[in-house]
């Protein structure tokens, strides 16, 4: 898999616009594709990129609603049956692990969102694999070279599942570790970004992704089918996924998981997380904290 | 004996005259049962992978004869513009560039546009057996106008023919 520079990524982000505004997209100066983080389209106004945060109007005409519609045709090759799944969620995954967020009327059908129609707008989250984001932690990690359980705990936006996709990577690659078989359940596919059955951002030749499944459900088919070392979920956001990691760790698979929170306390406090902490499921509480314009990571030992 | 030869090469040529005419109607018949086949094995195809459209056009395409392996393969490369035109004008383009289906072929399939790859896979199948049973009814509809007129259009070449050979005579 080659790596590719923001700029790049950026390129490859826009092809899934229609021409009009992909011209516009590809008229931003290069220095701020390469920083360009999101592509925001709303019926009515003009397009917007957002850099660093701050989101600033594009100088093009209006976004029409029928551009909208153009966009999800184009991403989904003309094929709405393909991720319907995945657009009744509000999301859509393209190639390259970019990533289109959806919003409009929704159509139900027995209580449950069936599609959404009338689009109003979208978002084109550019992805970005950062490599080598895991390597200042994975010394800590890995005593006697082998990857220990592990809880990366932060708020959202502070590089959670940037740092569990490359623990992911240097585990399954060997990189500074044992080599080890992952099992990914990426139930958003935010991780991996399966598109075509290829992950579209590298979690290594190693490991194994379940894409679009509920976790529990997901770590519990991995665990049973893939004969995983390491089992991965992003976001331990339910009961049920806390049930699926206590079975996994009965089977002596190591656990690599993410969870929302600002530290330690919020494990106690937490009726969801407690029992990760009451049961010693992770050896490892991995912090990620705001460090000027970078990240600081804190490790403390559980058990 | 000259005469003769004359007159018999007329009648003949009266009744190939014939002949063509109702062979028309029945390769239009002809067209449009391969292209009923291929919407089916469209069908058939997206209830037992549903793959993508592009995938699903290709494999129309490889499979299929006549008129539908033309159609599906032209749509297939024109969905390279879809980031100019939406899937339903590129449809309507590929339908209408088939002439040998005639205008009433055409209308049968035209609509195909706005459902395929923009429902879910039922509502697309529902909409390519619709089109498929129409296109069944103008298939027989034209096998029995072949049928019909073709003896019609023999008869007349024949007694066309025959009419030159006694004008002549």
């Amino acid at each position: 898999m080659t790596q590719m520079t923001a700029a790049q990524s950026c390129e490859q982000a826009l092809r899934v616009l229609p021409l009009r505004l992909r011209e516009e997209g590809r008229a931003l100066p290069g220095a701020e594709k390469s920083r360009a983080e999101e592509l925001r389209l709303r019926v009515g106004w003009p397009m917007s990129v957002v850099l660093e945060g701050e989101e600033r109007s594009l100088s093009g005409p209006p976004v029409r609603r029928e551009e909208l519609e153009q966009l999800v045709e184009i991403a989904s090759q003309a094929s709405l049956h393909t991720v319907l799944d995945q657009v009744r969620q509000g999301y859509l995954t393209v190639e390259g692990g970019h990533r289109i967020g959806l919003c409009g009327t929704a159509a139900l059908r027995e209580g449950e969102i069936h599609t959404l129609r009338e689009l109003s707008s979208a978002n084109l989250r550019i992805a970005r694999q950062v490599k080598g984001a895991a390597a200042p932690v994975l010394d800590r990690l890995c005593p006697g070279d082998r990857l220990a359980d592990t809880l990366i705990l932060a708020p959202p936006g502070l590089g959670k599942t940037t740092l569990l996709r490359d623990l992911i990577r240097s585990v399954s690659e060997g990189e500074g570790c044992i080599p080890l078989r992952v099992s990914l359940a990426d139930e958003r596919g935010e991780v991996a970004a399966l598109y075509s059955g290829r992950p579209q951002l590298e979690v290594g030749r190693r490991t194994d992704v379940m894409e679009g499944c509920p976790k529990a459900q997901g770590l519990m088919l991995l665990l049973r089918a893939m004969n995983p070392q390491v089992l991965a979920v992003d976001e331990i956001t339910a009961p049920e996924d806390v049930r699926a990691l206590m079975t996994a760790a009965g089977c002596g698979v190591t656990l690599l998981a993410t969870a929302h929170g600002e530290g330690r306390g919020d494990l106690e406090r937490r009726s969801l997380y407690r029992p990760l902490l009451e049961e010693g499921l992770f050896r490892f509480l991995v912090r990620i904290c705001r460090s000027g314009e970078g990240r600081a990571y804190a490790i403390e030992e559980l058990r | 004996m000259i005469r003769l030869i004359g007159a018999l090469l007329l009648g003949a040529g009266g009744a190939w005259l014939g002949l063509l005419a109702a062979g028309d109607l029945r390769r239009q018949a002809g067209d449009l049962r391969q292209l009923e086949a291929g919407l089916a094995l469209l069908e058939q195809e997206l209830e037992l992978s549903a793959p993508p459209l592009p995938r699903l056009l290709a494999e129309g395409a490889e499979r299929c004869q006549g008129p539908a392996r033309a159609l599906f393969r032209d749509c297939a490369q024109r969905l390279d513009r879809l980031d100019r035109e939406p899937f339903s004008a590129l449809w309507r383009g590929a339908v209408r560039g088939r002439e040998e289906l005639g205008e009433e072929g055409q209308a049968l399939l035209l609509p195909l546009g706005d459902t395929l790859g923009r429902c879910d896979v039922p509502r697309q199948r529902e909409a390519l057996s619709a089109a498929r049973r129409r296109l069944e009814e103008l298939a027989a509809r034209r096998e029995a106008d072949s049928r019909r007129q073709g003896r019609v259009y023999q008869a007349l070449g024949l007694s066309g023919g025959a009419f030159l050979v006694i004008l002549l005579l």
